[in-house]
């Protein structure tokens, strides 16, 4: 049972116990929360098809769409569930490489919208595959990391995984995503930070990002990247553009109030004043038609599906565990408060998508591979001893 | 590695105080985003909610159909024809698909896709106003666009009309053109209802009339859904459609008019010319045409900006109306005015005799008559008819400019005439105030007897110099010449009818201008004016030769060539005591520098085409270029 030289006497952990223990070591709560969050993106993929005018399960329809990558989810996340993480520390290697060789394929045969390229497809679908970077690399980041236990004090351990990330982000931003690359930046210093690798070094990283700002600013940025956060500063300078499209997100909000005018009745209100509604926009949809009620239980929703994927991290017994817990809860926070804050007018426009909420496959696939693998973690470790 | 979590660790340390600052920061940003959301939505919900309300109904405007435009005998001169246009309205134009309907559109427009977005984001309108992207689309890729908008959010094929000048290039000048609104233009007239993308008209009567000929738009307040498709149309206000419009102008006339002009410019090589026809009785402009011209059609179909600059930028100013909106020296069809108030102050009476000369001196210089010999003792009649300078700089000097210019004010110099075109000239009329505001000097006695042959300082329009002759033709009654006849409603009520606008009588007798009347069929009788007076058709008139510019080598001047004359009612009547006239014309030839008269070659040719003369009375010696001392 030791033949893997990388992870020895891990193999037999699940056959080892009894079903019930399993069973007890599965975390229902982090499911049932996903599985909640997952039905609201469901009623909001099926407001936002119905009062476009077309018909629910309508051929290509929103809704229907987000229904056949539900499903895809869920036999994702029972994959995920069933599969045995540690080989992801064994494969870390590979599947950067195949990370790497995802995000190049996408640049080569990508299709988007004047002259960028971000998603590719297949067959009737198209799939983001920086979606899917940021789980993978989530995967590769918590294997390099918890390898270099003990080492995370040295500035060489940090360099590495910022030396790591490099590659996709620079792909990534060449799409050109920046959304998806200040999501990757977020989640390498979230895992950092939970890696419990020096302060001091993370300080002065910080303090060098700060220092790249104006250059970002001047060589990296696009100009129409640059116009939103001009508009985000100041929206009432552009009526037209982004600032306008903050403005009526703001002003469908509002409207909803305390309790919201009621499901699919937003949209009559407000309607066609909101563009990208189905997918960077759609937690405007969402506060309008169900209110500061509504949103708040949405909140509450993702804080307990983050609470239990803290948890879950903080009872792996081996810090792969807890670094690939510490790597979904990032992404989700930052995702989470990027994409409302855009909403409701407290963060600039960067495209990133709420998740479980906006209409896109790749990021609920990529969401539900990166919380099967904590369920995985679940059942295959038991509480830390530390 | 070797089971790593039985050894301690700094890292594992302080694992626990970082998951405890990690759900701070949880904690914080849910915080953050629920006092902001409760600040919009419980705060200032009912504001938000008011606002939302606002965007629910949108306003759209329905144009009117614009206003048609005749000629006198019904001919169609102006129509509307449909066209199709293609149109983005930003509202419904999802921000994440802007660029990839801007490839498509500009694919299929042949555009380049950054302009299409510029075009959107230029425009000053609300969301909700369709921008125009491109008029005069083919229908082929109108019906493609139409049957790909599911494809292409936002956009919409419009069937807009556009004018069509169905003569061309014949009344350019007169029906003028509509295009596009300017932004300055809009945010000037956004309050009477134009529309962004709107047509006005910009020169000629599209200009004049745009109130009468744009008729009232109306709008609909609509109730729309979330794909922006119309609910429920929740008010309608009608548009009124435009009046049109029955010009005075005959196109046969005006054809006639074209051909003879053309004829003479080809004949003395002149790049610019007019002609001139009107009815004395009424002041209704007949035809009138203004060489170099243009096509209208090119502005109505949307003008390409090389195009524009070509005519814009063309020497001979093709796009300048020289009729009304240019002003030239008359030379000695001026005399009219010397004589009329030579006679009407009693300077001179219908049998009084002055000396003419070679030349007489005023204040030391030598003012010369056009032959260099004079014509001996000359009465008005002689001195008119010979168009000789040294009798009428002896008229003038008598007269004195105060004189002179209130004459030539009262035959409507010095003013525009008020013909309904825009840009019309004033003109200039020499007198002491006049040259002590502009040059801060009185007149000079010389400068008196200059303007006395409509030299010097005099300038006047071609529309100016027939009307005066008008009032000569007609027995004193200066009309305000005018080109629209009537104007018809919508529903063909005629809204304004014709009516001959007086400006004044002319303050000098109906002797003294039976006196001017005769001296000007003199002129063609004694052949001042050479074969003319062998036309079967008898006219009276007046030629002019209006020296202009900088002198050549050989120390000559480039001048200008006028004929403004008329025929009685009856054409072949000799009697010009009559004043039932009813065909004035006006010929000018612009730096006519030809051996004869080219205008009056130009006006003869008019009458043989007009009356259908057989003979040809055109001399083409007189055509020859060679600039010789003017003829007057």
């Amino acid at each position: 049972m030791r033949v893997m030289r990388a992870e020895p006497g891990r193999f037999a952990d699940i056959s080892s116990r009894t079903v019930g223990a399993v069973w007890r070591a599965y975390d229902l709560q982090l499911t049932t929360y996903a599985a909640l969050l997952g039905a609201v993106g469901l009623v909001m993929a099926y407001v936002n098809t119905v009062e476009a005018g077309q018909s629910a399960l309508g051929n290509g329809s929103v809704f229907s769409r987000a229904l056949l990558w539900s499903g895809l989810a869920i036999v994702v996340y029972l994959v995920a569930t069933a599969f045995n993480y540690q080989w992801l520390k064994t494969f870390a290697w590979p599947i950067y490489g195949v990370n790497v060789g995802l995000l190049v394929l996408t640049m080569a045969i990508g299709d988007g919208v004047g002259g960028s390229a971000r998603w590719v497809s297949i067959g009737p679908l198209t799939f983001q595959f920086s979606e899917l970077a940021k789980i993978l690399m989530i995967g590769v980041l918590a294997a390099y990391l918890g390898n270099r236990e003990g080492k995370l004090d040295s500035l060489v351990a940090i360099l590495g995984a910022v030396i790591l990330i490099v590659p996709p982000w620079i792909l990534v931003m060449l799409q050109p995503d920046l959304g998806t690359s200040l999501c990757l930046l977020a989640i390498l210093a979230g895992m950092l930070f939970m890696s419990g690798a020096s302060l001091i070094w993370l300080g002065a990283g910080a303090a060098a990002v700060v220092a790249a700002i104006p250059v970002i600013w001047a060589r990296v940025l696009q100009p129409y990247q640059q116009q939103r956060i001009l508009s985000f500063l100041n929206p009432a300078a552009d009526t037209q553009g982004a600032g306008w499209q903050v403005q009526q997100a703001q002003i469908a909000v509002g409207a909803g109030g305390p309790l919201g005018v009621g499901l699919t009745n937003g949209a009559q209100a407000n309607g066609q004043l909101l563009a990208v509604r189905e997918s960077d926009f759609v937690f405007a949809v969402l506060a309008q038609e169900l209110g500061f009620i509504g949103a708040v239980v949405v909140f509450l929703l993702f804080i307990a599906l983050l609470w239990r994927v803290l948890v879950a991290a903080w009872r792996s017994k081996d810090s792969f565990g807890t670094l690939f817990g510490a790597g979904v809860a990032s992404m989700l926070l930052f995702q989470v408060f990027v994409n409302v804050g855009m909403v409701v007018g407290i963060m600039p426009v960067t495209g990133i998508p709420l998740p479980f909420i906006s209409h896109g496959g790749a990021s609920l696939v990529s969401i539900a591979l990166g919380l099967g693998v904590i369920q995985s973690v679940n059942i295959r470790q038991q509480r830390a001893q530390w | 590695m070797s089971e790593p979590y039985l050894l301690p660790h700094r890292e594992r340390d302080r694992r626990p105080i970082r998951f405890v600052a990690f759900g701070l920061a949880m904690v914080m940003v849910f915080s953050l985003l629920t006092v902001r959301l409760g600040y919009l939505q419980i705060t200032n919900g009912r504001t938000y909610a008011t606002m939302a309300e606002a965007n629910r109904s949108v306003t759209v405007a329905i144009p009117s159909s614009r206003g048609l435009i005749y000629d006198r005998k019904g001919r169609l001169l102006v129509a509307n024809v449909a066209s199709y246009a293609v149109r983005i309205t930003p509202a419904d134009l999802p921000w994440g698909q802007r660029d990839a309907v801007a490839a498509q559109l500009g694919a299929l427009l042949s555009m380049q896709p950054s302009d299409v977005l510029a075009t959107v984001d230029s425009a000053t309108g609300s969301q909700f106003d369709p921008v125009t992207i491109k008029q005069d689309v083919p229908k082929v890729t109108a019906d493609v666009i139409s049957e790909s908008v599911s494809q292409l959010p936002g956009v919409s094929v419009a069937i807009e009309t556009r004018r069509e000048y169905t003569t061309g290039t014949l009344m350019s000048h007169i029906l003028g053109y509509t295009s596009q609104i300017d932004p300055a233009t809009y945010a000037r007239l956004r309050a009477s209802g134009y529309l962004p993308d709107d047509a006005i008209g910009q020169a000629g009567l599209e200009a004049s009339f745009e109130s009468v000929l744009r008729g009232t738009y109306g709008q609909q307040v609509i109730e729309r859904d979330a794909t922006g498709k119309n609910l429920q149309v929740l008010k309608t206000t009608n548009p009124v459609q435009g009046a049109s419009l029955t010009l005075t102008i005959d196109t046969t006339v005006q054809k006639e008019a074209l051909r003879a002009l053309q004829w003479g410019m080809k004949a003395a090589h002149l790049k610019r010319g007019v002609f001139i026809v009107m009815n004395p009785q009424t002041g209704e402009v007949l035809a009138m045409v203004s060489l170099p011209t243009y096509d209208d059609n090119l502005f109505a179909k949307g003008i390409s900006q090389a195009d524009f600059q070509k005519l814009a930028t063309d020497k001979t100013q093709p796009l300048i109306d020289n009729s009304v909106q240019s002003q030239f020296a008359p030379g000695s069809t001026f005399k009219l005015v010397t004589g009329s108030g030579g006679l009407q102050d009693k300077k001179l009476t219908a049998t009084s005799k002055i000396r003419t000369a070679a030349y007489i001196t005023i204040a030391g210089t030598k003012f010369w008559d056009w032959n260099h010999q004079g014509w001996g003792m000359c009465n008005i009649s002689c001195g008119f008819g010979n168009s000789s300078d040294t009798f009428f700089y002896q008229v003038a000097t008598m007269l004195g400019s105060e004189r002179l210019s209130y004459y030539a004010h009262a035959y409507g110099f010095g003013q525009p005439t008020g013909i309904d075109l825009p840009g019309e000239a004033s003109g200039i009329i020499p007198s002491n105030q006049w040259k002590v505001s502009t040059f801060g000097q009185p007149m000079f006695a010389g400068e008196t007897a200059q303007a006395g042959i409509g030299q010097g300082y005099v300038a006047v329009t071609p529309i100016q110099l027939i009307n005066a002759y008008t009032a000569l033709a007609n027995g004193g009654k200066l009309y305000r010449p005018q080109i629209v006849e009537t104007i018809t409603g919508p529903d063909g009520q005629v809204i304004q009818p014709f009516k001959p606008d007086l400006i004044r009588q002319v303050p000098v007798s109906a002797a003294n201008l039976r006196t001017m009347r005769l001296a000007a069929r003199a002129s063609v009788t004694i052949r001042h004016t050479y074969n003319l007076v062998d036309m079967p058709v008898k006219v009276a008139g007046k030629s002019g030769t209006a020296e202009f510019g900088i002198r050549d080598k050989l120390g000559r001047l480039p001048y200008h060539s006028w004929f403004v004359g008329w025929v009685n009612k009856d054409p072949t009547s000799a009697d010009f005591t009559k004043t039932d006239s009813q065909l004035m014309f006006l010929a000018f030839a612009y730096s006519a520098n030809t051996i004869g008269n080219a205008a009056t070659e130009i006006a003869k040719d008019f009458l043989q085409i007009h009356y259908h003369i057989r003979h040809n009375y055109l001399i083409p010696a007189l055509m020859v270029t060679g600039n010789f001392a003017g003829q007057g």
